[in-house]
């Protein structure tokens, strides 16, 4: 890709994420690694609220929700429910920016990544490699996918290891009201 | 006061009394060598359970994997739900490597444990030192990374390893819903510390 197109897709996808309060986006899991002979598969349902209210909601083959608001953490594991209060823990608080970002594809901070750009089709590709060694620790690159208007279709976090977790979006959603009960535990 | 002696006496010896007796297993000799744990043999199977582990107060959820990738060697990891990998372990003939822990985890006395419950979780072939019976149900002992554990047998099923000491039952793993050489249920209770691991096969 060259730089007027990764310059285009940058403002593109900056201006998108700007206009998108809600997301709402059945999201497919595909867990590789390396020695398994199969990736293990989960779905399940996106919900996502500006500035950072998010929630994963896996249906299959378990029962799970991850519920990040409010600097707190609810789970809902097949109706064990807890809370964790992150209040105050730094990277706690980037992650969860992270993942508000990364479902937005609006990740493209030179002082956190270094990119790489790439065409695919009609889909463009970004590699996101961060800097911070704290964070490299988990995970080496975010591959992030978007659609021609510049919707995020897929995310790819890639381990040091080279074991990857590819979240595949679908039925995607934007700016329909979403009320307290769409983050309920 | 003979009574009181007697009494001390029969609660000293009960208390004495080796793990297959307290069960009420009597020794027995067999033609059988070795004892075969049949639940993670196959090369071909990706073994994929939902976990959870409490752990002194806290719990926490995710995926356990095993995969045998050859003759006495699996490897096993566990990651959070959202596919964030916790653990990576390898167990080759009984010897434990760590590919991957996360910082927090990374403490010598949890990766011991680990090791022990692990090991005794996929280890397929081990040579008996005695056998007992009671009735339908065998129990055979052997040794495993220098602890004695005990190996029950219900109709030819493997229900339970008890790993003991003193002839108490310090850790059991517990395999229930058996289909063939599948278990879909496992628990690893801890009986000396609030520590256990259940997995449903998913």
């Amino acid at each position: 890709m060259s730089v007027t197109e990764a310059n285009y897709l940058k403002n593109k996808v900056k201006s998108l994420a700007g206009n998108t309060q809600t997301i709402k986006s059945d999201f497919t899991q595909y867990k590789h690694i390396d020695f398994l002979s199969n990736d293990i598969e989960s779905k399940g349902k996106l919900t996502f609220k500006e500035p950072d209210q998010v929630k994963w909601e896996y249906t299959q083959p378990y029962t799970y929700s991850i519920i990040f608001k409010d600097q707190t953490v609810y789970i809902n594991d097949d109706g064990n429910k807890k809370n964790l209060d992150v209040g105050g823990n730094k990277l706690f608080e980037r992650l969860n920016n992270l993942i508000a970002s990364s479902i937005r594809g609006d990740m493209f901070n030179t002082n956190e990544f270094d990119m790489e750009f790439f065409k695919d089709g009609d889909e463009q590709l970004v590699h996101f490699l961060p800097k911070d060694p704290q964070l490299s620790e988990f995970i080496n690159a975010f591959h992030i996918k978007f659609s021609k208007i510049g919707d995020v279709v897929e995310v790819k976090m890639i381990e040091p290891s080279g074991d990857y977790t590819q979240i595949v979006f679908s039925n995607r959603t934007t700016n329909q009201p979403l009320s307290d009960a769409d983050f309920s535990q | 006061m003979r009574i009181l002696a007697s009494s001390i006496l029969f609660i000293f010896f009960v208390a004495c009394a080796s793990f297959p007796k307290k069960q009420q297993f009597t020794q027995v000799t067999t033609s059988t060598h070795n004892i075969i744990n049949p639940y993670f043999s196959d090369t071909s199977k990706d073994y994929v359970y939902k976990a959870n582990i409490d752990a002194f107060g806290n719990s926490f959820g995710g995926l356990f994997i095993v995969k045998k990738i050859g003759e006495n060697n699996h490897r096993m990891v566990f990651t959070t739900e959202m596919g964030n990998t916790i653990f990576d372990f390898s167990i080759k003939n009984q010897e434990f490597t760590i590919h991957k822990i996360l910082k927090d985890m990374d403490r010598k006395i949890l990766l011991n444990i680990l090791q022990q419950d692990l090991t005794a979780l996929v280890t397929e072939k081990l040579e008996v030192s005695q056998h007992y019976q009671k009735g339908q149900q065998t129990l055979s002992e052997s040794q495993l990374l220098s602890k004695k554990h005990y190996f029950y047998f219900q109709q030819n099923q493997l229900k339970r390893i008890s790993r003991t000491k003193n002839g108490k039952e310090k850790v059991a793993h517990i395999f229930n819903s058996v289909e063939g050489d599948f278990a879909k249920s496992i628990q690893i209770i801890h009986n000396n510390l609030p520590l256990q691991l259940t997995f449903k096969a998913l």
